[in-house]
């Protein structure tokens, strides 16, 4: 266990290294000199010279590496020019959206897809099974911004329920109750994709594991079949689902500033477009790095959750 | 008057697949009385398990179809809910599967496994659950059960997972065990081992048991009584020692024949019953064995014998021109 995890830090370690490289490489694959893809054409020698030095622009590229990457250790990832804030800082408060976000429409995917996947399983192509199989394939062509537009029309338009619609955003340190009215069309928006996948996923290994002789010793043990399903086939069929969650939350991470941009919330992902609409290369860059890392680790935690899960993995 | 622990009368169990109806269990009598044990064999294939798993109401609920009589301490098995049953399982029977290395979640540490029984069917709490099951593995001779305990399934070997196993049948003391080919898997040396366990237990704990095996050997000491089984039916069935010495049906000396523990290896060659058995779901009218069959007529082809008693009380067998009644082997060594 413990040379499992030793390994796999290894490896943690190895990619987000090659990703530091990547996105400081990145202002300098843009055509053009660095300060002035970073200042735009119009820049004062003064801002220029600011840059230089922030940068180590005039040193040899490996010393600028250093000198960047022992900024980021302390965490600084540089100050925009643009909107001259720290973009530590512009992160530290976009940063937390996501993760509430994230970990709603996690609650809520999760919440449905076990129970639901359980019941499907249980009779595979009875009636029920048919239905949310169907049902979850038609969810999963639907696109997030068209259930969003739909969610808005309905929920916040025709029904007219208070702080739902867009830019109705409010943190959770001013008035939790209105800011989780405000996440809760996007939080629903990003469950229902993960619900899909978590349903399908779930629901063809539970369906493989209920077949094991182990289930069938299970039964003979005089055992409820809810008990059959939790403690015995939810477990060894739960690899795969962790599996996807990992890639998926990943995926969100980087991926939910469609529902972000259409709700206006100001998360990672709204911050980056505007961020790039403003050409504000720094905090893009910043952004691209916390969204990488935080891909891999998130990653990297639901390898360590699956191999507690199931032991057989960390023994080969 | 009844004695007897268990009462199969004419039982069928087919299965309804898409290559057609799969008579797995063509018409099975027999019974078994308290305390024995009866030991079961055929070639694999040959329907002791769907048998075993009937005579429990273990089958699948969905494309199966059961006809008959299972009469288990005097209660109908046949037609009986998944609830009725899961109130008889392990307590009445259970059952030590074939394949210790599936029969196991693997995911679950194998104390669990075994005190989880404990507690749903006979309501123990956490603790006296958790000494029950160290108890059990010790019984079935596991080494540093306490310590073994907390381990899973992959962390032990064939043998004592198989010894997790019985310990997991044996928790709620059932009145009929049900052994489907317990050693198959493992090695030579380990077999006897478990086969032995098995003994000791059923002496100790009052079982009836039902022995299964496709190797005679397996079941020449340790059963009273054998049935042989092709093709989904009986075809030979008596004490152990007329099943063995004067058997009538042919097939019942080439299963023996092909036994590594009955023939002699220095002397005969193992031989292997020529040809294979044959597919259940197109059965013709006559004896299954013919095509296989040295002795074989167009009799056999056209019709199929039925159970005809032999000589010996309790003896009887199923064949057109059988065997003569003499002994016909050595004894086991
Ligand atoms: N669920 C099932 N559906 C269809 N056929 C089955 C099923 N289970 C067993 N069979 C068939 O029943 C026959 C007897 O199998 P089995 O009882 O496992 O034999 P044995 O235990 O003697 O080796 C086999 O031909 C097998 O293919
Ligand atoms: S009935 Fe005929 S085919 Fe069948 S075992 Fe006897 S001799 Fe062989
Ligand atoms: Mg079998």
């Amino acid at each position: 266990m413990l040379r499992y995890v030793l390994r796999r830090l290894t490896l943690l370690i190895g990619i987000v290294w090659v990703i530091s490289v990547g996105s400081f490489y990145l202002i300098h694959l843009l055509p053009g000199d660095p300060a002035t893809v970073i200042l735009g054409t119009g820049a004062s020698p003064a801002n220029r010279a600011i840059l230089y030095r922030q940068l180590g622009l005039n040193k040899p590229i490996i010393e600028q590496y250093f000198v960047w990457m022992g900024n980021i250790l302390h965490g600084n990832l540089g100050t925009s020019f643009i909107s001259e804030t720290s973009v530590a800082s512009t992160i530290r408060t976009a940063l937390p959206i996501d993760v509430e976000l994230i970990v709603l429409s996690q609650i809520l995917a999760f919440a449905a897809a076990i129970p639901l996947a359980m019941r499907s399983a249980r009779k595979p192509n009875g009636v029920l099974d048919r239905i949310l199989s169907a049902g979850s394939f038609t969810l999963l062509s639907i696109p997030s911004f068209i259930i969003i537009v739909l969610l808005v029309l309905v929920v916040s338009i025709k029904l007219g329920i208070a702080n739902t619609g867009p830019s109705s955003y409010v943190s959770l340190g001013s008035d939790w109750v209105v800011n989780l009215e405000s996440l809760a069309l996007p939080a629903f928006t990003l469950a229902v994709g993960s619900f899909v996948i978590y349903f399908r996923v779930l629901r063809s290994d539970l369906i493989a594991t209920l077949q094991e002789e182990f289930i069938t010793m299970a039964r003979s043990k005089g055992l409820r079949q809810r008990r059959i399903m939790w403690r015995h086939a939810f477990r060894p069929s739960s690899v795969a689902l962790l599996g996807a969650a990992g890639v998926n939350i990943g995926g969100l991470l980087a991926g939910g500033f469609v529902v972000e941009y259409l709700l206006g919330i100001p998360g990672l992902g709204y911050t980056l477009i505007t961020g790039i609409a403003s050409s504000d290369y720094l905090l893009v860059q910043g952004i691209v790095l916390v969204v990488s890392v935080g891909v891999v680790l998130i990653n990297f935690v639901f390898d360590f959750i699956i191999s507690v899960v199931d032991p057989r993995i960390t023994r080969e | 008057m009844s004695t007897q622990l268990l009462v199969v009368d004419d039982l069928h169990t087919t299965f309804r697949t898409a290559a057609g109806l799969v008579a797995a269990v063509g018409g099975v009598s027999f019974d078994l009385a308290t305390n024995e044990t009866v030991g079961i064999v055929g070639e694999s294939g040959s329907g002791k398990t769907v048998l075993a798993r009937t005579i429990m109401g273990l089958q699948p609920r969905s494309n199966v179809e059961v006809r008959g009589s299972v009469l288990l301490d005097g209660h109908q098995v046949v037609g009986a809910s998944e609830r009725e049953m899961r109130e008889r399982w392990a307590t009445d029977v259970s059952m030590v599967f074939q394949d210790p290395m599936t029969s196991l979640n693997p995911v679950m540490r194998i104390g669990r496994q075994i005190d989880e029984t404990l507690r749903v069917r006979l309501g123990m709490d956490k603790r006296a659950a958790r000494a029950r099951a160290i108890e059990l593995l010790a019984m079935v001779g596991m080494p540093s059960a306490e310590h073994r305990y907390r381990a899973y399934p992959t962390q032990l070997s064939g043998g004592m997972r198989q010894r997790v196993v019985i310990a997991t049948a044996l928790a709620c003391s059932p009145k009929l065990l049900i052994a489907d080919e317990p050693t198959t898997g493992l090695d030579v040396t380990i077999q006897a081992q478990i086969l032995n366990l098995l003994d000791d237990l059923k002496e100790q704990l009052h079982m009836s048991v039902i022995l299964i095996t496709h190797d005679l050997g397996v079941v020449a000491t340790r059963t009273s009584r054998i049935i042989v089984m092709y093709a989904g039916r009986i075809v030979e069935m008596g004490a152990t020692r007329d099943v063995f010495f004067r058997h009538r049906m042919p097939y019942t000396r080439a299963l023996l024949e092909s036994s590594p523990k009955v023939s002699n290896p220095s002397h005969t060659r193992l031989r292997v019953i020529p040809g294979r058995p044959p597919n259940l779901s197109t059965l013709t009218s006559g004896c299954a064995f013919a095509p296989r069959c040295s002795s074989a007529s167009e009799r056999c082809h056209q019709e199929r014998p039925s159970l005809e008693p032999a000589e010996e009380p309790g003896h009887v067998f199923a064949c057109w021109h059988p065997l003569a009644a003499t002994e016909l082997h050595e004894a086991p060594r």
